[in-house]
């Protein structure tokens, strides 16, 4: 037996249910089974990839996730009857990530950009079908995907080039403000000039 | 998994997965999804960068997939994540208090939900519940929420400004530009 399939609330015209969108900004929400190897496997992974930047950079790179997790439950905490006191049988791999862009860009930047880190996250997951080619993925990720009831963003129609542009620039033009008032008009034009030129791709 | 994965930067990762009470799903998905009508309780606390409530009603079991054995929830439950600044403790003190009479809505149809849904008895109820993070990336971890809305803020002035000075003389430009960013 299956468990029911995701919700089918209203969908937008890049695919993405209504209920995970909030502006620009999108949520997932992804459970799989894992392996008996996943359990001693993924720790070591995370640990490993938390303390090696560079495993991390093509994420920083893609530009689209602002914030992402992946946790592994092994038992679920017991809060009393009607709940039932067990060890889960398997552990499980929770996802979510909250990026800007369409569901469908997603998966597909996900799985020919972070093809091999792909295949370490999810290959102890039962039925990952392999990052590429990008089709049986897809549809591993429907399957496993739950639809968020509710979803919040403070800054709702930023897109993280949006955000990172906007912190970029902070950095910048904090000289030009704190001088601005000192400087010749001349020498604040040019001053501003140079500003523009380094800020552009920013703004 | 260590509460050390559950923080990127300043930024910290919080999960709760909370059984809902049987026969009340529906009435909590119901309440959950009206929540984008009033505006998101979540805006009341304003170290929060990006929340969810998903409600899960069972794993996914494919005989196709070679799991040997099925394995399904007891009960449906509730997740609650959010991704917001600094330490755990303060931010689920004025979760429990701003957010009582939501958390009455939300909590108080799971499962071992202490009756007043709020304060210090929510925030153990919580904490009880958490589920650590095995890895948490932020992409702008060092950014509060309040750095990152004035920093937007800024570069949409920025941007104004760029557009609205052109062909300004220096000394013109320089006066309008203190006017509008002042001068440190």
């Amino acid at each position: 037996m299956s468990a029911p399939p995701p919700s089918q609330g209203p969908v937008t015209a890049t695919g993405t249910a209504s209920h995970n969108i909030h502006g620009q900004a999108i949520a997932i929400t992804v459970f799989s089974t894992i392996k008996w190897w996943g359990k001693p496997f993924l720790p070591v992974l995370f640990a490993t990839t938390k303390r090696v930047p560079k495993l991390t950079g093509t994420l920083v790179k893609l530009s689209f996730i602002h914030f992402a997790r992946w946790s592994v439950i092994e038992q679920l905490p017991y809060n009393g009857p009607p709940q039932t006191k067990r060890k889960l049988r398997y552990p499980h791999m929770y996802f979510e990530s909250n990026f800007n862009g369409g569901w469908e860009e997603y998966i597909d930047a996900f799985s020919h950009i972070l093809t091999s880190g792909m295949a370490a996250f999810w290959g102890s997951s039962y039925g990952f079908p392999k990052a590429l080619p990008v089709g049986p993925f897809k549809r591993y990720i429907q399957v496993n995907e739950t639809e968020a009831s509710h979803y919040y963003s403070a800054y709702p129609q930023a897109t993280i080039t949006m955000i990172k542009g906007a912190l970029d620039v902070e950095g910048k033009v904090a000289p030009l403000k704190r001088n601005a008032a000192k400087m010749e008009p001349d020498a604040f034009a040019a001053a501003y000039e140079r500003f523009l030129t380094e800020a552009q791709r920013s703004l | 998994m260590s509460s050390k994965n559950n923080v990127n930067g300043q930024a910290y990762g919080f999960q709760a997965m909370t059984p809902i009470e049987p026969g009340k799903e529906h009435e909590l998905r119901g309440y959950l999804e009206g929540m984008h009508a009033a505006g998101s309780p979540l805006e009341k606390l304003p170290r929060t960068h990006m929340g969810r409530f998903v409600i899960v009603e069972d794993f996914h079991n494919d005989p196709s997939w070679g799991q040997r054995k099925e394995e399904h929830l007891d009960l449906q439950y509730l997740i609650f994540t959010s991704n917001f600044d600094g330490e755990l403790d303060s931010y689920l003190d004025e979760l429990c208090e701003v957010m009582a009479p939501e958390a009455q809505e939300i909590w108080g149809r799971c499962v071992g939900c202490p009756a007043s849904a709020a304060g210090d008895e929510l925030k153990a109820y919580l904490k009880h519940n958490q589920i650590d993070c095995g890895f948490f990336y932020a992409a702008y971890g060092a950014a509060t929420v309040p750095e990152v809305k004035a920093a937007l803020r800024q570069r949409d002035e920025l941007i104004a400004f760029a557009t609205s000075s052109q062909g300004l003389g220096p000394e013109a430009l320089q006066e309008a530009f203190i006017a509008r960013f002042g001068s440190e």
